[in-house]
């Protein structure tokens, strides 16, 4: 079904069909004045606010912030989740002590928490930095969780009889068994990793895409607005175009990943 | 290049019985194997046949009795089982290399693999996943990743059982030619007795933990099926196993 599906030019171009109508759509109800500028500026006027924003040099700079705010945050929460998700999947002693009092602080909405991070620590770089690592902890813990505890009993059988140990057992066997799983959660991460940078952005912050956002509402600057949104948008279609070459990289084992 | 012979190694077994608890699963069990023999262990679902495999590849121990198999002491002895119990994550070489064990990497362990692999006749399909192998090829990385560290004792715990019936009559002619060239002791527990006697030296039946006939095979090899010696020997077995109900062994 999809080998007939991913044949000729004209099948590649079939998922950019709809999104262009709509932004032809878009820009003719802009020109013909049916969609006022204060409501929805023209795709032509965000794309010369990019251009302008790109020229005095802000984009870029709020572009690199975002970023590596999102990284960092990321890349904490995410170190903490894969390695609680580890021990506690490996040991049911840490999970018992562990893992009823992380499903409760999961059932909590982390962005519930703002007031209280921003008396904890004030409106700077670490309230944001705290909001986005508890944001990606949960998917990535639940789902390394899930996947050490999934792997293929006889496997870790097999593994016994020949005589591997714990290391060799559990990079051979337990890690690659929960990686589709621990993929699974990074891809998740990522899209509340966005959502919560949006969010602490817009509330508090004086540097960013957010920010840039909230700064232009101020003076009624749609087209800057609008620009932040398709932003976002852009960085979160790269996240995941990204964790899907990292899949194709390390699962081209599993017959679900490996390129058609 | 090929596999050199590895030769058996003996298996003696003295008035074992194996309870796990209460539940005594094998009891009074007096074997000896020569080395290099091919025996095949037949009986009904849960009469101890796997656990008595268990029992004399050190997978398990004995509850009472004395077991004497030179091949544990020196960690010769390999088990295949019913699943190919391949790592999915890895190639059909790196599989076969698990049966190398620790530390074991480097031109030689290569050369090893590849001459397994080709004594199995997957000769140059060492880059492949196991996820684009058929089942019987699957199993047969599964034999070659047991047989790559040359133990003188395999354990067949129904290795072909999950296989198509003519993949099982290819199998069953590669298992008998691999034994044949390399010499080792083969223990098969199997469910089918045509598959048993075209391949056993010797048939053995359990039934209730216990040996009810032990039953030597002279036909020459290979066997062909059909021919009225192999036919009364399967005929004796199923007696044994199924006593005078007709329907029953109608069914088998």
């Amino acid at each position: 079904m999809a080998a007939t599906a991913s044949e000729g030019p004209f099948s590649r171009a079939l998922p950019w069909l709809v999104p262009l109508a709509l932004i032809i759509l878009w820009q003719v109800s802009s020109s013909l004045g049916w969609l006022p500028p204060n409501i929805l500026p023209a795709p032509t006027a965000v794309l010369q606010a990019a251009w302008v924003k790109l020229q005095d040099g802000s984009l870029v700079d709020n572009l690199g912030v975002s970023f590596a705010r999102a990284m960092s945050g990321l890349i904490i929460g995410g170190a903490i989740g894969f390695s609680l998700g580890l021990l506690n999947g490996l040991s049911k002693q840490a999970e018992m002590l562990l893992d009823p009092t992380l499903q409760m602080i999961r059932n909590i909405p982390h962005l519930a928490l703002i007031p209280l991070v921003i008396i904890w620590f004030g409106i700077g770089e670490s309230a944001r930095l705290f909001l986005v690592a508890l944001g990606v902890f949960f998917p990535i813990y639940l789902n390394t969780l899930h996947g050490v505890r999934n792997v293929d009993p006889q496997l870790i059988e097999m593994g016994r009889i020949y005589g591997m140990n714990n290391r060799t057992l559990f990079l051979k066997v337990i890690l690659p068994g929960a990686l589709p799983s621990i993929f699974v959660g990074l891809r998740f991460a990522l899209g509340v990793m966005w959502l919560t940078l949006i969010v602490a952005e817009t509330i508090a912050a004086n540097s960013g895409i957010g920010h840039m956002a909230m700064a232009a509402r101020e003076f009624m600057q749609t087209d800057i607005v609008v620009l932040s949104i398709v932003i976002y948008a852009i960085l979160g279609k790269l996240a995941d175009s990204a964790t899907r070459a990292l899949e194709r990289k390390f699962l081209a084992w599993n017959p679900a990943y490996a390129k058609v | 290049m090929s596999s050199q012979p590895t030769g058996g190694s003996r298996v003696s077994l003295k008035d074992v019985k194996k309870a796990f608890g209460s539940n005594v699963v094998l009891q009074g069990i007096d074997l000896e194997i020569p080395a290099g023999q091919f025996v095949s262990i037949v009986g009904k679902s849960g009469c101890g046949k796997s656990t008595l495999l268990r029992l004399m590849i050190g997978l398990d121990s004995v509850t009472a009795g004395v077991l004497d198999a030179p091949a544990l002491k020196e960690q010769a002895a390999r088990i295949v089982f019913q699943e190919p119990r391949l790592l999915p994550w890895a190639s059909v070489k790196d599989n076969v290399a698990v049966g190398l064990g620790e530390g074991q990497s480097g031109k030689a362990a290569d050369n090893q693999a590849a001459a397994i692999l080709d004594e199995v006749g997957l000769k140059g399909r060492e880059g492949l996943w196991p996820s684009q192998l058929s089942g019987g090829m699957r199993q047969r990385v599964a034999l070659a990743r047991a047989l790559v560290s040359q133990p003188t004792l395999l354990a067949l715990d129904e290795p072909l059982g999950a296989l198509d019936a003519l993949t099982r009559i290819d199998m069953q002619a590669l298992l008998e030619g691999v034994w044949q060239d390399l010499g080792f002791t083969a223990l098969m527990v199997t469910h089918d007795v045509g598959e048993a006697v075209a391949l056993g030296d010797r048939v053995i039946l359990i039934d209730h933990g216990q040996v009810v006939l032990d039953l030597p095979v002279n036909l020459p090899r290979p066997r062909k099926r059909g021919t009225p010696e192999f036919a009364a020997l399967e005929g004796q077995i199923l007696d044994k196993l199924f006593g005078d109900d007709p329907r029953a062994r109608e069914a088998h």
